[in-house]
């Protein structure tokens, strides 16, 4: 259905085409900028949640309470030797005090930390796997052996909310994805409606001589086809130079909670088959607007 | 019949001939409002040439509508080339008009093509190949004094041309019925005897004719023709010839 894209040039000029001289190109373009952009950014998401979800979930941080600051840094040396011993764990790493107390400053104010105020110490652990809780469990029994006071804390379960958040938005930018396609359907049967009235001359002398509706709605699947191809083309390439842009500007950024958020380069294949796809659905849409319309008549 | 029957393996016999047209009271109404069309019953054999008359608003151009399947009876019955049309699928309807000719009052060419793509726009619905329909179409063009004409777009023509360009792109497709509405209304009355010529010939070959016409002096013009005389919406029928025309009989193997 969709192939009949390809008409012979005396039936194109039953209805005529100009290359981006009406509004339609224009608005699919514009519809279109906005689809990519709102993929780009999903699927900039997506690719955030899935890696930094996977590389927070293999780290935990184990903090050692211990008022004696002497006993605590006995304890964290014990720790950390006992984690080392471990095949399950890649990577040990105890944390300076001072780092510690930099951590507080700005709750707790410059200077106001010192020797006697007990702080935690703290080892970061990175797994070669994702733990299990059961795995985070046997570790915590285990480590209290040598520092009674531990506790052991995920980093995927503080970091939680924050991927809830990311989720939410991953489902807001599918949302407004389709809301954006259901937009395009909309301007694509309003201009097909269009069309249709002012070439219902042509089309009324076209099924008096025995033209079928499908031989009709070819005329019209053809001329959107091309709106929306052109259309297309404009927009993937503005959306492809604001991706471009926004994507190296992402780049510059200080490695944190975005450091996984860059665009995958997977999602240059999705991009370039959406205008596709778009178009593929315009022809659609054209065709079930000129064949409903036609059948209103004889 | 023996002694004109040569000595041949297969057996003739007389059959008799199918209608083309099959009006049986029939009625038309637009909407709500009152009948345009009533009571009328005729039928229209193959190789038959009909001129209609009537006065303005007589229902001339509403009785050529339902002739070219623009629309469908309120009310009667209605057969074409042997089919219910009443309730014939809509679907069908293509393969139906496809058989017919129309020449509409105000010609409607379509205005983006040109003479030539005008007069082969049946062919090409009807799924000519091109190498097979240029060598009709040009001829066509000779014959209605148009071959200058033939990348002219409607709009530099003048009425007679549009005319013509319209009665060529009717009958192009040699079709069974010809239905034509005031053909002859903006030609000089040399063109318009050609082209009256040019019905005649497509009757000769078993176009069944239907002509809706001012000019009473047309009918002179084709030996045989029947007149139609439609007045508010009635056909004026008192012997009873229009609904029960002698029917011909034609020669099968």
């Amino acid at each position: 259905m969709l192939l009949d894209f390809a008409l012979p040039e005396h039936d194109r000029k039953l209805i005529p085409e100009g290359r981006l001289s009406g509004p339609m190109p224009w608005v699919i373009a514009i519809m279109l900028f906005l689809t990519l952009l709102v993929a780009a950014a999903g699927l900039t998401l997506a690719e955030a949640a899935r890696q930094g979800g996977q590389d927070l979930a293999r780290h935990v941080t184990i903090q050692i309470i211990e008022a004696d600051p002497a006993q605590r840094a006995a304890q964290r040396a014990a720790v950390t030797r006992a984690l080392r011993k471990l095949d399950s764990i890649a990577e040990v790493k105890p944390v300076p005090d001072a780092d510690v107390r930099a951590l507080l400053e700005p709750w707790l104010g410059t200077g106001v930390i010192d020797a006697d105020v007990p702080v935690p110490a703290l080892v970061d652990v990175r797994f070669g796997s994702v733990p299990t809780a059961e795995t985070l469990t046997r570790l915590q029994s285990t480590l209290r052996s040598v520092a009674p006071n531990i506790r052991v804390d995920s980093h995927s379960s503080w970091m939680a909310p924050f991927f809830e958040l990311m989720r939410a938005l991953l489902w807001l930018a599918a949302a407004m994805f389709l809301l954006l396609l259901v937009a395009t359907s909309a301007v694509v049967i309003l201009a097909v409606r269009s069309t249709l009235n002012t070439h219902r001359e042509t089309i009324e002398i076209m099924h008096m001589m025995g033209g079928t509706d499908v031989q009709a709605a070819r005329l019209f699947q053809r001329r959107v086809a091309l709106d929306a191809l052109l259309g297309g083309i404009v927009g993937f390439i503005v959306a492809a130079v604001v991706i471009i842009t926004v994507g190296g500007r992402f780049a510059a950024v200080e490695p944190g909670l975005l450091s996984g958020a860059h665009f995958p380069y997977y999602g240059w294949a999705i991009l370039a088959f959406i205008p596709l796809a778009v178009m593929a659905l315009a022809m659609l849409m054209a065709r079930m607007t000129v064949i409903s319309a036609l059948k209103r008549i004889l | 019949m023996n002694s004109l029957c040569p000595v041949t393996p297969f057996v003739a016999f007389v059959a008799l001939m199918q209608s083309v047209v099959e009006f049986d009271n029939v009625g038309l109404r637009y909407g709500a409002g009152v009948e345009t069309l009533t009571d009328i019953s005729f039928t229209l054999y193959p190789g038959s040439f009909h001129f209609l008359t009537g006065a303005s608003g007589a229902g001339k151009t509403s009785l050529l509508k339902l002739l070219y399947l623009a629309h469908r009876p309120s009310r009667g019955a209605m057969r074409m080339f042997g089919h219910d049309t009443i309730t014939l699928p809509r679907d069908r309807l293509p393969g139906f008009r496809r058989r017919i000719g129309v020449v509409f009052q105000d010609f409607r060419l379509v205005v983006h093509l040109s003479t030539f793509d005008n007069i082969a726009l049946p062919l090409r619905i009807a799924g000519v190949q091109e190498k097979d329909l240029r060598g009709p179409v040009t001829e066509m063009l000779a014959w209605i004094g148009l071959t200058e004409r033939a990348d002219a777009r409607p709009a530099t023509l003048s009425g007679g041309e549009q005319q013509r360009g319209a009665i060529a792109r009717a009958v192009i497709g040699r079709p069974e019925l010809l239905v034509a509405d005031e053909p002859t209304g903006n030609v000089d009355p040399e063109m318009a005897r050609r082209l009256l010529q040019l019905f005649a010939a497509l009757n000769k070959l078993g176009t069944t004719v239907v002509v809706a016409t001012h000019d009473i002096h047309l009918l002179q013009e084709i030996e045989g023709a029947q007149m139609m005389r439609l007045d508010k919406g009635r056909l004026s029928d008192p012997t009873g010839s229009l609904r029960h025309p002698p029917r011909p009989l034609v020669l099968e193997n």
